[in-house]
Formats: C-alpha cells, sequence, structure tokens
C-alpha cells in the first residue's frame, strides 16, 4: 500500500507543473498517452520529483519502465525506503 | 529579375505603455511615461540606474503548456505580439500549396531571466541536475524566433537577428529583402527583449544609463536634452506582418505603409562610440533605396536613447543629411529603451503617427542640448500630413540600421 503523501505530492507536481486537473490524475493514468507529456517533460518531471521529495532519481535505471502514475508512486516509494535503510 | 514590393499589412505590439497597439498609442497621445523605480535593484551592489519600464506579463497561460514552456518572459511577449500582428492583417497562416511564411525577429540575447535563473541554480555547486529541460529554449539567442514560429507554426525561413539595439529594425530589414527576392511570400518581422537588473546593468557598468533621476522616475529618458544622462531600459515586443504587395492588394487587405527603402551598416571604428558618418552613409543608403529625396521626409522617428553621446551624433547625422527641415522626434521617453524590441516598436508607433495625422514630441525634453541643435526637434504634438517615415536604429557593436516607409494610398501605382 503506497503512502498517500507520496500519492498526494507527486499529483501536485502534475496539477502544478503540468497544469493537469486532479480528476486526471487516476492511477492507472498513461503519462504519455492520457496525460499528454512528452520526452522535454520527462525531464522536468524528474528535476520536479527530485525537488519535491528531496531525492535523486535521475540515474536509476527503473525511471526508464515508468509509464503510469501508479508506476511513478512505486517508485518513489522504493526509493524513498532504499534511502531509509541506508541511514537506518 | 524584377524585385517584389514589400508592404505592411499587420501590428501587433506588447509595451511597457500597454498589451496592445491602441494602448500604445493611447499612452503616448497622453504623453505617459511607463518608467519607475525597480524595487529591489539595490540589491546589486554598484548598480547606479534603479529605474526602468517594465511592461505587464499576462494572459500567458492562454499559450498551450507544451508552446508556452520554452517560452521566457521576452517570448511570451513576442508570441503574443505575433499573433495580434496576424489577426491585424487578417491573414490565414497555411494558404495555398506553396504559400512562403515564416519569420524573423530580432533581439539582443535569449532570456535574461531565464539565463540568470539557469546559472543562480547551477553554479553554486556546479549541479547540472536541477536545471529544466525547457531552460535551453528559454536561453538561447534565437529563443523568440523559434518560439514565435512553433507558436504559429511558421515553416518558412526563421530567423534570429542579434544586433543588440538594431535587432528589430535589422529582422525588419531581412523580412524586407527576402519577399522583394521573391523567396518568401509573407514575413512576420519585429524584436523583442526582456527587462531584468542584469541587462540594466550591463550597461550601467558603462556608465550610459541614467542614474540622476531615481527619485524622479518619469522624467528620464531625456533624448536630446541638455540635462539628459543615460538611457533607461525598457522591454516589450513589436511584431509586423510584412506581405508581398501583389499578394495583399490580391486579397484586399488593409495596406498600412510599404517600404520603400533600408540599410544597415557596421562603423568599423568603435565598439561603443556612435559614428556621425556611417550614420549619414546608413540613411543616405536607405533613401537612396527609396527613391524618395531627403528633403519629401516627413518625419524622422529618432534612436536616441538619452545618452550624452549618442544623442549629439545622431543630430549631427541629421543635420548634415536633412538640416532643420524634417521633424524629428524620439519615443524613449514614454517607453525606455527596449533594445531589441525598439526598432519595432517604434516603427508600428510611426505608422500609428501616419495613421492619424499627428507627430507626437520628444517626451523630457525642456531644454534642447546646442550639440543637438540645428534640427527641427518636435516639442508639441504636431498636426501633420506624415507619407513617409524614416525610422533609425544606432547600436552598440557600431551597428547603424534605416527603414524608409510611405504610407499606401490606394490611388497609388
Amino acid at each position: 500500500m503506497i503512502e498517500q503523501g507520496i500519492i498526494d505530492k507527486t499529483n501536485q507536481v502534475f496539477e502544478e507543473f503540468f497544469e493537469i486537473e486532479s480528476g486526471r490524475l487516476q492511477p492507472q493514468a498513461h503519462i504519455f498517452t492520457d496525460l499528454g507529456l512528452d520526452s522535454l517533460d520527462i525531464v522536468d518531471l524528474i528535476v520536479a520529483l527530485q525537488n519535491k521529495f528531496k531525492i535523486k532519481i535521475r540515474n536509476e535505471e527503473d525511471v526508464q519502465n515508468i509509464r503510469t502514475l501508479q508506476d511513478i508512486y512505486a517508485f518513489i516509494a522504493a526509493v524513498k525506503s532504499r534511502e531509509a535503510a541506508k541511514t537506518a | 529579375m524584377k524585385l517584389k514590393r514589400v508592404v505592411i499589412t499587420g501590428m501587433g505590439a506588447v509595451t511597457p505603455l500597454g498589451h496592445d497597439v491602441p494602448s500604445l498609442m493611447a499612452g503616448i497621445e497622453e504623453g505617459r511615461s511607463a518608467v519607475r523605480y525597480m524595487e529591489g535593484w539595490d540589491q546589486y551592489l554598484g548598480m547606479r540606474s534603479l529605474v526602468g519600464a517594465p511592461a505587464e506579463l499576462k494572459d500567458e497561460k492562454k499559450i498551450p503548456r507544451q508552446q508556452r514552456r520554452s517560452m521566457g518572459r521576452m517570448s511570451i511577449f513576442a508570441a503574443q505580439a505575433a499573433a495580434q500582428a496576424v489577426a491585424d492583417a487578417q491573414i490565414t497562416l497555411s494558404g495555398a500549396p506553396g504559400f512562403r511564411i515564416g519569420c524573423a525577429i530580432g533581439s539582443t540575447m535569449g532570456s535574461a531571466k531565464s539565463i540568470n535563473d539557469t546559472f543562480e541554480i547551477m553554479l553554486p555547486k556546479k549541479d547540472l541536475s536541477q536545471l529544466n529541460s525547457t531552460m535551453f529554449f528559454q536561453c538561447m539567442s534565437h529563443t523568440a524566433a523559434v518560439n514565435v514560429a512553433q507558436y504559429l507554426g511558421l515553416n518558412g525561413y526563421v530567423l534570429s537577428t542579434a544586433a543588440a539595439c538594431a535587432s528589430g529594425l535589422q529582422a525588419i530589414g531581412a523580412g524586407y529583402d527576402l519577399i522583394r527576392l521573391g523567396k518568401q511570400d509573407v514575413m512576420l518581422c519585429g524584436g523583442a527583449e526582456e527587462l531584468h537588473p542584469t541587462v540594466t546593468g550591463s550597461f550601467d557598468i558603462l556608465f550610459a544609463t541614467s542614474a540622476n533621476f531615481n527619485k524622479d522616475p518619469q522624467r528620464t529618458p531625456r533624448p536630446f536634452d541638455g540635462d539628459r544622462d543615460g538611457l533607461v531600459c525598457g522591454e516589450g515586443s513589436g511584431v509586423l506582418v510584412l506581405e508581398d504587395r501583389d499578394r495583399a492588394l490580391a486579397r484586399n487587405a488593409r495596406i498600412y505603409a510599404e517600404i520603400v527603402g533600408y540599410s544597415t551598416n557596421g562603423n568599423g571604428v568603435h565598439m561603443s562610440q556612435p559614428n556621425k558618418d556611417a550614420m549619414v552613409r546608413c540613411m543616405q543608403d536607405a533613401l537612396q533605396e527609396s527613391g524618395i529625396p531627403a528633403g519629401d521626409v516627413d518625419y524622422i522617428n529618432a534612436h536616441a536613447t538619452g545618452t550624452p553621446q549618442g544623442d549629439c551624433e545622431e543630430a549631427a547625422a541629421v543635420r548634415e543629411l536633412f538640416g532643420d527641415a524634417v521633424p524629428i522626434s524620439s519615443l524613449k521617453g514614454y517607453l525606455g529603451h527596449t533594445l531589441g524590441a525598439s526598432g519595432a516598436i517604434e516603427l508600428i508607433a510611426s505608422i500609428g503617427m501616419m495613421e492619424q495625422g499627428t507627430i507626437y514630441p520628444t517626451l523630457n525634453l525642456e531644454r534642447v542640448d546646442e550639440a543637438c541643435g540645428g534640427v527641427r526637434h518636435v516639442l508639441k504634438r504636431e498636426r501633420a500630413d506624415v507619407d513617409v517615415v524614416l525610422k533609425n536604429c544606432f547600436a552598440f557593436g557600431g551597428i547603424n540600421a534605416t527603414l524608409v516607409c510611405r504610407k499606401h494610398r490606394s490611388e497609388r501605382g
């Protein structure tokens, strides 16, 4: 179960940065075909998520596999839990 | 090869006096100065000039996000001005097969704020990972031209004429030459620039800015005036639709004016000092191309920015060619110096004067400096038949540009 905070903050990035209404931010929404992002936007999505969550994700391999919002939530959750494990 | 004739069929502007051409003309008619004290500029150590003429950024969200993301402030102004010009010309951007439409939009540099923000983010730790993908597109020097082209879907020539204060006029000249040669049918031409403390700062460190009126901003700049002390930076964009005259007549377009002469040159002498002889040569060449004698020019729209040296050098050049026969005024007192946009915005205002049969005075010109004398300064609004306008821009790097326009009258051949 993904922490609600991760869902909310990720959705905030889409609302604020990409000007997408919250009603369209369904977990199964495909970021390219449903939400209309393109290759330039993906670079900015990564920068925005890094700033929002204070994590580094640019060089993570799994970034390449992201297709839906749900994929982003799970990816962020995984990165955060790996970082928590390192500092524990 | 017979050269085509080139006419102006549309105009659009975002300026410190307002968000369109009517508000530009209304502001000048009312004698309004858009110069104000700029809050926060005193944080820049050593900055002498704390005044500027800002334009209002508004309605930017009407530009779809994926087109707007590559636009800094300056490109937004340019896109808005270009869209206004297209609407004014009532021109369809996708014409018949073989219809060729492009743009030439000049600016001194890319978006000043975006450049500033990019380095502020990157430099402290030389960290690239914080940079957005679109920062580069906002910073690159041809940003205004490509953003206008992408926004309007133009797929002809896309030119970016970077020549400081002559950028806008060089863009119009380039478009004129392309249409004359039959290489494009329509060109959207003009300039854009953004106000930012670093832009004023670049003139400030050369002592070229006005620093004596920080507490009384609307009294500066003072072109040709004995108390002038330098330029005041402004911002905005002006775009004109240039069209093959035959095409414009065939579609019954409203034609403002015909461009009848253009020239540009470098003085080959000094990077920042203006040179009267090169200015004279530039105006002569433009007039020669137009076939119009100097005495038949009805109004000269000056470059004069309020710098001690530039204004008197321009006055000397005008005196040599025209004596005191031709009314001359500068619009910098109302608008500040909009740099890359100035040639286009001020040409638009000059065409407005043609339309209104009125010549507007140089704002803040209260006591003509003796060194700027011997020409016919316009000190008060004058009613006049303005048929032929000569527009000058004289830029850093010793770049000069002059454009001659004649009012369109349908009975003319």
